[in-house]
């Protein structure tokens, strides 16, 4: 199992993509079907993965390891591994795409098979680029995400479609232009694309570290995003299908916080240990700030939208406190809001398949007429806001304990600031409930409305359960991760040292 | 002489004599069906001739021919794209009532030229071969006459075609007054062995950037390039869009890591100022344009100065070879990346000039689905995007920049290809989300060309292996 | 004896006023004059550099013969792209040749 089952997780899709080329496109339900049982494939290969994981082991498995092709003296290899750092990730990935795929059922009508082609090559970039460990190989994987979510945008999407989809192309390709710059020149140094082997080398002076976190950072940043940085993602999300927008929030995003992971804090630990009060700042400052504008949308997803900006703000903080507690809270935090986010948006989703709109004032006392719908969004609203006993608490409340015990970060006041930040989230979260479900059922249109179906409830269940599992039990989840960020945190700290 | 000597010119004997022969025989040819499929296995032929004979070098005609692995792989790329530019003109001939034999019979003289010119060892060589290409390639672009757009391409080109020669010749005259040779190996061994008069070299320099920049269409000798390309046949300038830069890039290359290496100081700065100036241009202005032909004219204005950077890296002696090999496999990739656009180009491409504007690729994602991928698969590709092999070629591009310590000029490289995504993402955008209902014919050369192009641009991003290792072969000079 | 440097200064004018002319001139035959002219400088040079400093081989010389040789099929295609243009539009001034944006 150890060589290929890797290599099959990452390429399944493709291989399920190329079957849905011989299924007439007037066949759409088969379509439908094909597409949804070769991500259900995937996702249970990526359990069967999950079986072999051994998560006392810091170290990358299930290690496949081919030369690829050569370029002068440098071997470009094809190289996947796993580790504590990317599994959860990529279970995430293989997981929504499951869900997202059911999601589209009967709000994907039109070019349903290419729909299906661009969101199954999808899913093989994302799971590329988390397990990718070949640096090159990692960018070919992270730009070629950009291929079919272009598409799924400008195809699929809302209104202003085109403009959406090319902003986000071009934001996204502007900071990993320099990405790509940066790791050629690590590999003329180095002498290898090999990111372990980097990582082992830690051969890259102090003052070069800090422009070579410079441009790796500018690919990340604007992937996650971090303020002032996000204004691709609005416009994305909004126009963005339902299903891709669950996949950029829950997916996507994700890509550039574990890029600062695994590259940043790995290939330059010293210039992490001193931009980490920036990167603190900018954090905090998204915190804030995506609460504040996510407080006064109108659009509902435009909101949840902007509740990324603020989520993905504590990410970061738990990342650049460079302990064990900050990190471990940043990537349980990340599974977190690929759930809750991921669950916001497809409930948005619903509502919008039904009343074609998604103005909250267009809304209120939904709760009479969706009683199921109304109880799994409070379930996710709560868990996205951190109440106790619910999966986000649990994340936020380790990302805190991390900053504020922090040395890298240097100030408790990030921590405060963060903390203001919980309790914005939970007034923009309870804002957009009351809106929405509570209040007098005025509008004669929702009257009519129906609940939701067996199949909608089946997309929000599986997720309410990791909600649950993740607020009550987490220790499994941290337990697969820890071995891995202890090695990180040890590397971070070790550059510490030899830098004073 | 001996007969080693004209083996190491066989594809070009090959293709003259045919050529000669062909355009008699074309006489008495109705379907003129034949006389493509006749150029096409003449250009075979010496295909297989070139492969057979690959990596044998040799110096032949006391000099005037280096056939080395360098020339092999430039014979290569020429003689693909003749085969695919002979493919896509057939059909786009016919449709147009411009079937006429001489076309082949033009294109083999062209390509004599440029085969000409990957194997010159001598700058006199360079001179006739840059003369042989572009020639026939100015009656090509004339070759719609008597529509007014045709004629008047034509005589642009040809007036900025003679007139950058003259430069080019002027160049060569001070080098052989410099050095009292035209021999590439004797101007490098005079100027090793101080023998030189380095002020007439360092006029030199410059007259010949100015004449091989015209060729390959770099800023600012550039003014021609979008004119041309909008004004001559289409088919025409998909062959002549990679052919002609190929050649222009082969004598570029020649000249300067092979003869005048020992002045790489003066000439390395100048080439990097063209270059990125050439990048910068050639995207910005592709923005604005409206008309595809226009579009893509300014994306291979870009193109060459990428490949320019190449000859930027190349003035460090360090890595120079790296950097020629770098050069050669962009070419190869750009060879597919761009002719495959221009197929496309063609396929939609109604009389009178119909058909060319970005708007009226509206729908097409609809109306021919594979035909619109293969252009996504091109567009992609000359982004830079993977898995195609535009990536690949960018990626091999900025390293040698990198390495050969031009940070900065990589910088522009990056920032230029971001740019041109915009562009290239218009058409992409306008087929899939706009709405519209193209008319074009499927006409079977057309799809097989693009098919295959499209198929090659996507494996060789994929799997770039075994034509990298053939560039790195061929990245050494004959000295 | 004439110096070289005279020569080649002449030359120098020569192609100057060649290049001249094809950026001034706007009649057809006029640029095609000027291009004779660019292309007789470099002629010019060749002779002299070969006359003072490398008489010893004949490159030169052979070089001048290609250069008329090249010339003169330069000059055959281009007067039959003129005369192709003139007989439709009854012009041979190049402004007035602007369909295409220059």
């Amino acid at each position: 199992m150890e060589a290929w089952i890797l290599s099959l997780v990452t390429f399944f899709p493709v291989v399920g993509a190329m079957l849905l080329l011989f299924i007439r496109k007037e066949r759409e339900a088969a379509i439908r079907w094909a597409a949804l049982m070769t991500a259900v494939v995937t996702f249970l290969l990526s359990l069967l993965m999950l079986s072999g994981f051994d998560s006392s082991d810091p170290d990358l498995q299930m290690v496949v390891r081919l030369p690829w092709f050569s370029i002068g003296d440098l071997q470009i290899e094809y190289f996947l591994g796993v580790d504590g750092l990317s599994i959860l990730l990529v279970l995430l990935t293989t997981f929504l795409t499951v869900l997202s795929i059911i999601s589209t059922w009967t709000a994907i009508v039109e070019r349903v098979r290419e729909f299906m082609i661009f969101f199954l090559l999808l899913e093989t970039g994302m799971v590329g680029v988390f397990l990718g460990m070949d640096l090159f190989l990692f960018y070919v994987f992270w730009e070629f995400t950009l291929v079919p979510m272009y598409f799924l945008i400008g195809v699929w999407g809302g209104e202003r479609r085109m403009y959406a989809a090319i902003k986000f192309f071009l934001y996204t390709m502007a900071g990993s232009i320099f990405m790509l710059l940066a790791i050629i020149w690590l590999g003329l140094e180095g002498g290898t694309f090999s990111v372990p082997d980097l990582i082992e080398a830690q051969a890259i002076p102090g003052n070069l570290q800090f422009w070579l976190f410079l441009a790796f950072a500018a690919a990340f940043a604007i992937k996650v995003p971090m303020w002032p940085l996000h204004s691709w993602l609005p416009d994305a999300h909004v126009e963005a299908p339902t299903a891709g927008s669950v996949i950029l929030a829950g997916v996507l995003l994700k890509m550039g916080t574990y890029g600062f992971l695994r590259f940043n804090l790995g290939l330059f630990p010293e210039a992490s240990i001193r931009l980490a009060p920036w990167v603190a700042l900018f954090a905090v400052i998204g915190i804030i700030y995506g609460a504040a504008v996510a407080y006064a949308q109108k659009d509902v997803k435009k909101l949840v939208a902007y509740s990324s900006v603020s989520h993905l703000g504590f990410v970061m903080l738990g990342l650049f406190a460079l302990n064990i507690q900050g990190l471990q809270g940043g990537i349980v935090q990340m599974i977190n809001h690929g759930l809750s986010t991921g669950a916001l948006f497809l409930i948005v989703g619903m509502l919008y398949e039904r009343r074609h709109t998604r103005d909250m004032d267009a809304f209120g006392g939904l709760w009479r007429v969706m009683p199921i719908y109304a109880g799994l969004t409070l379930i996710v609203v709560l868990s996205s806001m951190g109440l106790p006993g619910l999966n986000g608490f649990v994340g936020e409340f380790t990302i805190l304990i991390g900053s504020f015990g922090s040395e890298a970060i240097g100030s408790v006041w990030f921590t405060i600031v963060a903390v203001v930040g919980v309790i914005l989230a939970a007034v923009y979260m309870l804002y957009m409930f009351q809106k929405l479900f509570l209040g007098p059922l005025d509008n004669d249109k929702n009257k009519v409305l129906l609940d939701i179906n067996r199949r909608e409830i089946f997309t929000l269940v599986p997720i309410v359960i990791l909600i649950f599992w993740i607020g009550l039990y987490p220790r499994p989840f941290f337990g697969l991760t820890e071995a891995s960020v202890a090695k990180v945190v040890e590397l971070v700290s070790s550059a510490a040292i030899t830098m004073r | 002489m001996s007969s080693s000597d004209l083996l190491s010119v066989a594809p070009v004997l090959i293709i003259s004599v045919w050529a000669i022969l062909l355009l008699l025989l074309d006489l008495f040819i109705k379907n003129k069906g034949l006389t493509a499929s006749l150029a096409a296995a003449g250009v075979a032929a010496a295909l297989v001739v070139v492969i057979v004979r690959f990596g044998s070098d040799q110096v032949a005609f006391s000099g005037m021919i280096v056939a080395d692995t360098f020339s092999d792989f430039l014979q290569i790329v020429i003689l693909i794209t003749a085969l695919l530019g002979i493919a896509v003109a057939y059909d786009y001939l016919r449709r147009m009532n411009m079937e006429r034999g001489e076309y082949y019979t033009l294109m083999l003289f062209t390509v004599a030229g440029m085969l000409l010119m990957s194997l010159a060892g001598d700058l006199i060589l360079i001179f006739l071969a840059i003369e042989l290409l572009s020639v026939p390639l100015y009656v090509l672009s004339g070759f719609a006459r008597p529509e007014k757009g045709s004629e008047e391409a034509a005589m642009k080109y040809f007036i900025l075609g003679a007139f950058s020669s003259a430069f080019l010749v002027y160049g060569i005259a001070l080098i052989f007054g410099s050095t009292g040779t035209t021999n590439m190996a004797g101007v490098a061994a005079s100027i090793a062995g101080n023998h030189a008069n380095l002020t007439l070299l360092t006029i030199a320099i410059p007259m010949l950037l100015v004449g091989l920049g015209f060729k390959v269409a770099a800023v600012p000798f550039h003014m021609w390039t979008p004119d041309v390309y909008q004004g001559a046949p289409s088919a025409a300038v998909a062959f002549m869009s990679v052919g002609a830069k190929v050649a222009g890039f082969a004598a570029l290359l020649r000249i300067f890591v092979s003869a005048l290496p020992e002045l790489s100081q003066t000439w390395g700065p100048v080439v990097v100022a063209i270059s990125a100036a050439t990048m910068i241009w050639g995207n910005v202005a592709a923005i604005a344009q409206s008309n595809i032909k226009r579009m893509l004219a300014y994306s291979s204005i870009a193109h060459a100065g990428y490949i320019l950077m190449a000859l930027a890296a190349a003035a460090d002696p360090s890595v120079s070879e790296e950097a020629v090999s770098a050069a050669l496999f962009y070419l190869f990739a750009y060879l597919f990346s761009n002719l495959g656009a221009w197929t496309v180009v063609l396929a939609l491409e109604r009389s009178e000039g119909r058909g060319l504007l970005i708007e009226d690729y509206a729908g097409l994602g609809r109306r021919r689905p594979a035909l619109a991928l293969a252009m996504a698969i091109f567009m992609l590709s000359l982004i830079g995007v993977p898995p195609t092999v535009g990536l690949i070629g960018k990626f091999l591009l900025f390293r040698v920049t990198i390495d050969a310590g031009l940070t900065g000029l990589a910088i522009v490289g990056v920032v230029t290809s971001l740019i041109s995504a915009y562009f290239y993402l218009g058409v992409v955008i306008k087929m899939y989300m706009g709405t519209g209902e193209p008319e074009s014919r499927s006409e079977g050369w057309l799809n097989r060309s693009a098919g295959l192009t499209a198929l090659v641009t996507f494996l060789l991003g994929v799997l770039p292996g075994p034509i990298l290792i053939l560039a790195r072969s061929s990245g050494f000079l004959t000295p | 004896m004439v110096p070289l440097s005279w020569y080649l200064i002449l030359a120098a004018a020569l192609f100057a006023v060649g290049i001249f002319g094809v950026l001034a001139r706007r009649n057809a035959i006029a640029i095609l004059m000027g291009i004779e002219l660019m292309l007789n400088a470099v002629n010019l040079n060749l002779l002299a550099f070969w006359r003072y400093l490398w008489s010893d081989n004949l490159t030169g010389v052979v070089f001048v013969i290609m250069v008329l040789a090249v010339a003169a099929a330069e000059v055959a295609v281009g007067l039959a792209l003129i005369i192709s243009i003139y007989r439709r539009r009854s012009t041979v001034v190049a402004e007035e040749i602007d369909l295409l944006k220059w």
